[in-house]
């Protein structure tokens, strides 16, 4: 049995049957060249006239046809030509397309047509070839290039949504299976049926210093004590498991371990990246509040809605509205180019960044393939993108680096937190429609509040002149009492008023007119090089998302902001909706109805996409195996009717992560061995069937925090802040130093590492760390010379190692029994007898070498004999795997 | 290579995952050794994907040794004779008051190639040369320039050129890293030597960085000041054991990479210092590349090296000089820098001539962009990304050639124009490589280094 998926390609090949060329080589000047006066009279004489009697009826924009896109009228669209490349490169005949299609070497692209009188003479041809060979010389000026139409893909959206994906899962009951004892749970059976139809047994179960070691990492990163392993092999009774399985779900390493699974997908990283690398030092909070998410088993569809539209929920006290705030970091944490010279597209690709993570993230699609043309593979529109552009371009993003200076032409402030969570609901709740006022200051003149001024008429005067630039502000007031208008003034100034001091002026000036200039600063052309002064902001600060100026956005031909077509209304993709889609007023960014529409019973993705996540870190490899792309040129599920029926289960949990990790976790599949002969089988080599566990490599964190546990030196403490938030605003390369991170090394688990853009920590980074501005569901896992050099000369490695050979010196054990807890502490087993031997050999004979290096010292010698054998057991494949 | 050619719009991707890769490559060290233990490839990666692969055509160059210059060095002054800019110095240009080159220029070589007194030394070269007089790039801004003459993008995170290369062609020597660059800008990132979502084996080996002495730098972790070499092989030998011991509980492709990842990190940490101590070379030679003393001598040194591991086998080395960003007092820094590089790259191309390697190993000059006819500032030059020269040197390209020109004062290129693209498809042209077939699957679909762009530069093949 074949599971390939190359079917899979030809069944989807359909969607894309248009061929579109997506961009314009630079190299191919597209016009304003003067051509000399021979050059004219050549054109004029032996091309227009051709052109104008062959070609300008399909191909004009006089005749209102631009067949396949092109438009032979102008020099420039001659030159850009249409969905299939350039009509002419000037110079080069072989590669304009139009000598192709004149001299008929292409059964596609006969021109002009048989039916229109057939294929030119040849000496006509040869003039073509020698006027292109001339540098094409063409005195047609052209008219705007935004003129031209937009490749269009065309579907069938009713056909489309019958892709797999594109359809709502349904539970399916389990199938009947032969060996009935053997299937523990309903994901069992369709485990084995899989494997019974395919004629395929599953292999033994794992040992259980194999398991506990497996769940120890699966679900919460970290290896078991010694004493840990010890009381599982003794524990006879029959829940001795599901025990363990309840006490890491519930412990705090639990949120370190998942957390990490989405820091990856939401591309976690404590720097802006690219050529001006400025710091994030408010980004933790979002690593903490991903932590914290999953320790509190916070309902997966929430864990969504706060990241995208936190700043739109609603909230019982100034915690949660905080914890809804920084959830929204999700959407200001990508990579940055903030040297960008041009604000708008600076601004789209901001907005493009953020489609990008949200769809993939989330849906497992790439709807950002859309910016520039339709979507190649999946059916979905460049219009869609555009439509969800509007969304995002209604935003206001608060990504911070305004306190940095230096070269900063893009920079923002950061919002500020509420002080103080003890309200409790009922205090908290006539303040509530000042709280959700807050959008408000997005725009830059509720900036200029007056903050020294008392009076409250002054100051209600002021809300009611902000009302009227907001409708939602507007609506809101209606229903205040004076004194609630007070207190949303308070608010107001409290978030943006008296909060700001500028770095570079005098200490004094009033605060609201530093914000309103910073704000003018940024928003406008510069003077001299645009640079924004520093701001510093003073308070509790977090990154993310507000409401911002509703707009919607136009269609950019081919993604250039400076080729606007059409306006598109804010909306959402059609072919992941199902039913109606769903309203967005004027009065909002539609940034709600996209959080909503992401974890709606009618989105046919999210729920599989999660499950598959899952599934992915549970066993290797997710029942589709593309875990980040779902769409056409994805792979297909192995188990579609077990996917699915996951998928609807998780919805019917109340989306909780731990019920589903659980639920898998206690299979028999999960608890399966890795050991089998697999080259005797060649059914399944891949394993797709899942027939017995898949041999896995830690990554990065837990290979480090597995060192960290073994020399007993892991500080499982969680740190307030970050590495970064203490180095400050500033970018990298000019008063801060790369190694302050690269090089960091630090005690506490892998999942505190900074993580900054292009410096992350070497023991990360040599391990094959999810690149922090990729969108990542998968890690690779790769073999290289690095990882080894890393094992065996690493200064931190030796360091674990010579702490984990104290440990074992400090004991009363014998050798014999030193030898076993290095074992255990390393690998979490006992040692073999080939193994005793060689360690013999090694700590005992070999070993003495070492003697006269450390000047005879035997007792040195001695440690470091054990510290490079503590190294070595580090070294291991078997340390670095899971079988 | 089985991967379809790539347009974005290509409706019929090839998906080649690396396992795929592993069977399909030709068999080089690794893929071998797998074979005859397991019968199948059970997992992803390994070294296997460094094993030597064919490329799409016959090759002009097998190697490349790019000598990056960052800061944007000013054509107008080192090889892009302007004559106009002299007769014109001090009128009023687009970008202000020109600024005559103040350096002399000559005809050097049978090809009477115009070269500036910047560079008396690589002069003597003239007819090994190929300028690049057109070139273009995107964004006249030092980061984004440098990162899309390394990735083709300033937009996105994608694989450098050297990846690429390796991606292409494996690397020839199995002691060895495939793609090593010497003295980067490290400011910049390790995205420019970087291989985003290419497999990691084809990343770039970092030696020091830009701020560092080249000359002393080396590779991280590789050597253990506590285990003499005799006494860590024995360690490795207990921990090879281990690995052994766990393929026969069953074999697997991912243990026998982690094998074979410490044979080769073995022979490296041996191989590599050898390759990179250039103490054995003669008088003569360390004399050529100007190392010393002086100011040659540490720019002298990483062009040494950048030969020696060309010899060795690297596919593909980067040589990194900083400083070249002249807005102001041009004439002294610009000869300064001239200066530290001259008789160093002389030194090079003298040395690879000799040893017969100039025939097949691609030298690459230039930085990530060019100067502007003048800035308003007397003695200085402001960025230019519409016209600049690059050249390039043996490994199959015309010498005492020039292709591509800028306007009368060098403000933008006119003819041939030869964008960052272009050049990234012809130097992997030279390499043998098809740039719209060398592809990568990623999120869906396939990748080039040059996108949907590049144009082979076929005139400069010779």
């Amino acid at each position: 049995m074949k599971l390939a998926a190359s079917s899979f390609f030809l069944a989807t090949a359909s969607f894309a049957s248009a061929a579109i060329t997506p961009g314009i080589p630079v190299a191919v000047p597209l016009g304003g060249d003067k051509p000399d006066a021979a050059g004219v009279e050549f054109f004029e004489k032996f091309i227009r006239p051709v052109l104008a009697q062959k070609c300008y009826d399909c191909h004009s924009k006089q005749a209102g046809k631009q067949k396949g896109g092109l438009s032979l009228d102008t020099r420039e669209t001659m030159r850009m030509g249409g969905e299939s490349g350039h009509a002419v490169v000037p110079g080069d005949p072989t590669e304009s397309l139009l000598m192709k299609a004149i001299r008929y070497e292409d059964s596609d692209m006969e021109m002009p047509p048989k039916k229109e009188g057939g294929k030119l003479p040849d000496d006509v041809i040869a003039k073509f070839e020698q006027w292109i060979k001339m540098g094409a010389p063409d005195p047609r000026n052209g008219e705007s290039l935004s003129m031209k139409p937009i490749a269009k893909r065309e579907w069938d959206p009713v056909k489309a949504k019958e892709f797999w994906a594109f359809q709502l899962p349904k539970t399916h009951a389990a199938p009947e299976v032969q060996d009935k004892a053997w299937a523990r749970t309903d994901v069992d059976r369709f485990i084995l049926a899989a494997q019974e139809a395919a004629k395929i047994k599953p292999v033994a179960d794992a040992d259980r210093t194999t398991l506990i070691r497996r769940v120890y990492f699966d679900l919460i990163g970290l290896p078991p004590r010694p004493d840990e392993v010890d009381a599982f092999v003794k524990d006879k009774s029959p829940n001795a498991f599901e025990k363990i399985v309840d006490r890491l779900l519930a412990s705090p390493q639990f949120g370190e371990r998942w957390g990490r699974h989405w820091l990856d997908v939401a591309r976690y990283a404590e720097s802006t990246g690219k050529e001006r690398n400025f710091t994030f030092p408010a980004a933790w909070k979002y690593r903490d509040y991903v932590i914290a998410a999953f320790n509190a088993d916070k309902p997966y569809n929430e864990f969504v809605r706060e990241q995208i539209a936190g700043d739109l929920l609603p909230h019982v006290d100034n915690a949660e509205r905080n914890r809804h705030l920084i959830a929204t970091g999700f959407l200001a944490l990508g990579p940055k180019g903030l040297n960008e010279r041009n604000k708008e597209q600076f601004r789209m690709d901001l907005v493009d960044e953020q489609i990008d993570v949200t769809t993939r993230a989330v849906t497992g699609v790439t709807v950002a393939c859309a910016r520039c043309h339709d979507h190649k593979f999946d059916p979905i529109a460049q219009r869609d993108y555009y439509a969800m552009a509007g969304i995002f371009k209604s935003t206001e993003t608060y990504f911070g680096t305004a306190a940095a200076g230096g070269k900063n032409r893009n920079g923002t402030l950061l919002l500020t937190l509420s002080g103080g969570s003890t309200k409790t609901p009922a205090e908290s709740a006539p303040a509530e429609p000042a709280k959700d006022l807050v959008p408000a200051p997005v725009q830059a003149a509720p900036l200029t509040v007056n903050n020294t001024a008392n009076n409250t008429a002054n100051n209600t005067a002021r809300l009611e002149q902000l009302a009227g630039k907001n409708p939602q502000i507007a609506a809101r007031l209606a229903q205040m009492t004076p004194q609630q208008k007070e207190q949303a003034l308070a608010r107001l100034q409290q978030r943006f008023g008296g909060t700001l001091t500028e770095s570079t002026t005098a200490v004094g000036t009033p605060a609201s007119k530093k914000a309103a200039a910073f704000a003018a600063q940024a928003g406008k052309k510069k003077k001299g090089k645009g640079y924004a002064p520093a701001v510093k902001q003073e308070g509790e600060l977090c990154m993310g998302v507000m409401e911002g100026k509703r707009t919607d956005a136009r269609v950019l031909t081919r993604g250039e902001i400076d080729q606007p077509t059409e306006t598109v209304p804010r909306g959402l993709v059609p072919v992941l909706t199902n039913g109606d889609a769903p309203k967005i007023s004027d009065s909002e960014s539609g940034r709600m109805q996209l959080a909503d529409w992401l974890v709606a019973p009618t989105n046919p993705l999210t729920a599989r996409v999660a499950v598959n996540r899952i599934w992915l870190h549970l066993f290797g490899a997710g029942l589709v195996r593309s875990a980040d792309n779902f769409g056409a040129t994805g792979e297909k599920p192995s188990h579609p009717e077990l996917l699915d029926t996951l998928a609807v289960q998780f919805e019917k949990d109340g989306w909780s992560m731990k019920k589903m990790i659980r639920s898998l976790v206690l299979t028999h599949t999960y608890q399966l061995s890795s050991a089998h002969e697999s080259f005797a089988n060649e059914t399944d080599p891949d394993n797709r069937l899942l027939w017995h566990a898949t041999q896995r490599r830690l990554d990065a964190e837990a290979i480090r925090d597995a060192m960290l546990a073994a020399s007993g030196q892991l500080d499982a403490t969680p740190p307030n802040g970050s590495v970064v938030a203490s180095v400050g605003d500033g970018y990298i390369g000019r008063g801060i130093r790369p190694e302050i991170f690269s090089n960091y090394e630090g005690k506490r688990r892998s999942v505190y590492l900074p993580v900054v853009r292009d410096f992350v920590a070497d023991v990360l980074e040599v391990f094959d760390f999810a690149e922090p501005s990729l969108v990542v569901a998968s890690r690779d896992t790769t073999n290289v010379p690095s990882q080894a050099l890393f094992m065996m000369n690493n200064e931190f490695v030796r360091e674990q190692a010579n702490a984990m050979a104290k440990r074992i010196l400090a004991t009363k054990l014998d050798y014999p029994n030193r030898l076993n807890y290095a074992y255990h502490l390393a690998l979490g087993r006992p040692s073999t007898e080939a193994e005793r031997k060689r360690a013999d050999q090694y700590l005992l004979t070999e070993a003495k070498a070492l003697i006269p290096l450390k000047g005879g010292d035997k007792e040195k010698a001695a440690l470091l004999s054990w510290a490079t054998f503590c190294q070595a057991l580090f070294a291991s494949a078997e340390f670095r795997y899971l079988n | 290579m089985n991967n379809a050619p790539h347009q974005c719009n290509n409706v019929m991707p090839t998906p080649l995952s690396r396992r795929d890769l592993l069977k399909t490559v030709s068999a080089g060290f690794g893929w071998l050794a797998l074979q005859g233990l397991a019968g199948h490839a059970n997992a992803a990666a390994s070294s296997a994907t460094l094993a030597v692969r064919a490329p799409h055509f016959l090759p002009k160059a097998k190697r490349v040794i790019f000598l990056c210059m960052q800061g944007g060095p000013s054509h107008m002054d080192t090889f892009d004779y302007k004559p106009a800019l002299k007769s014109d110095d001090g009128k009023s240009g687009e970008k202000g008051r020109l600024f005559a080159s103040p350096f002399d220029w000559s005809q050097h070589g049978q090809s009477g190639l115009w070269i500036s007194s910047a560079f008396p030394n690589v002069a003597s070269h003239a007819d090994d040369l190929c300028l690049l007089r057109g070139m273009t790039t995107d964004i006249p801004n030092h980061p984004q320039a440098f990162i899309q003459l390394h990735t083709g993008s300033t937009q996105f995170v994608r694989p450098s050129l050297g990846a690429w290369t390796l991606y292409g062609l494996g690397s020839q020597n199995e002691n060895l890293p495939g793609f090593v660059t010497i003295a980067p800008p490290i400011q910049f990132g390790s995205q420019n030597y970087g291989s985003a979502f290419l497999p990691a084996v084809y990343q770039g080996t970092r030696i020091g960085a830009q701020r560092e002495e080249g000359s002393t730098a080396t590779v991280t972790d590789i050597h253990n000041p506590d285990l003499p070499a005799d006494l860590q092989r024995k360690q490795i030998d207990l921990v090879q054991a281990m690995n052994r011991d766990m393929l026969t509980r069953g074999a697997s492709a991912e243990i026998e990479g982690v094998i074979q990842s410490y044979e080769l990190a073995f022979k490296m940490q041996t191989e590599l210092p050898r390759v990179l101590d250039t103490k054995g070379e003669s008088k003569a030679t360390l004399d050529s590349y100007g190392i010393g003393g002086g100011v040659t001598d540490s720019f002298g040194k990483q062009c040494l090296m950048a030969r020696r591991l060309s010899e060795a086998g690297v596919r593909f080395v980067e040589v990194g000089h900083g400083g070249w960003d002249h807005h102001n007092n041009l004439k002294t820094r610009l000869s300064a820098n001239a200066a530290q590089t001259d008789k160093p790259i002389t030194g090079l191309l003298a040395d690879l001539k000799q040893r017969g390697l100039l025939k097949d190993t691609l030298v690459i000059w230039g930085g990530e962009f060019g100067r502007t006819p003048g800035n308003g500032k007397p003695d200085g030059r402001g960025h230019n990304a519409k016209g600049y020269t690059m050249w390039m040197a043996g490994g199959g390209v015309r010498g005492g050639f020039s292709h591509g020109a800028t306007d009368d004062h060098g403000g933008r290129a006119v003819e041939n124009v030869t964008h960052v693209h272009d050049l990234h498809a012809t130097v992997l042209s030279l390499l043998g490589l098809d740039h719209e077939k060398l592809t990568y699957r990623y999120a869906g679909r396939p990748f080039r280094l040059t996108d949907v762009y590049g144009k082979v530069a076929k005139q400069i093949i010779a």
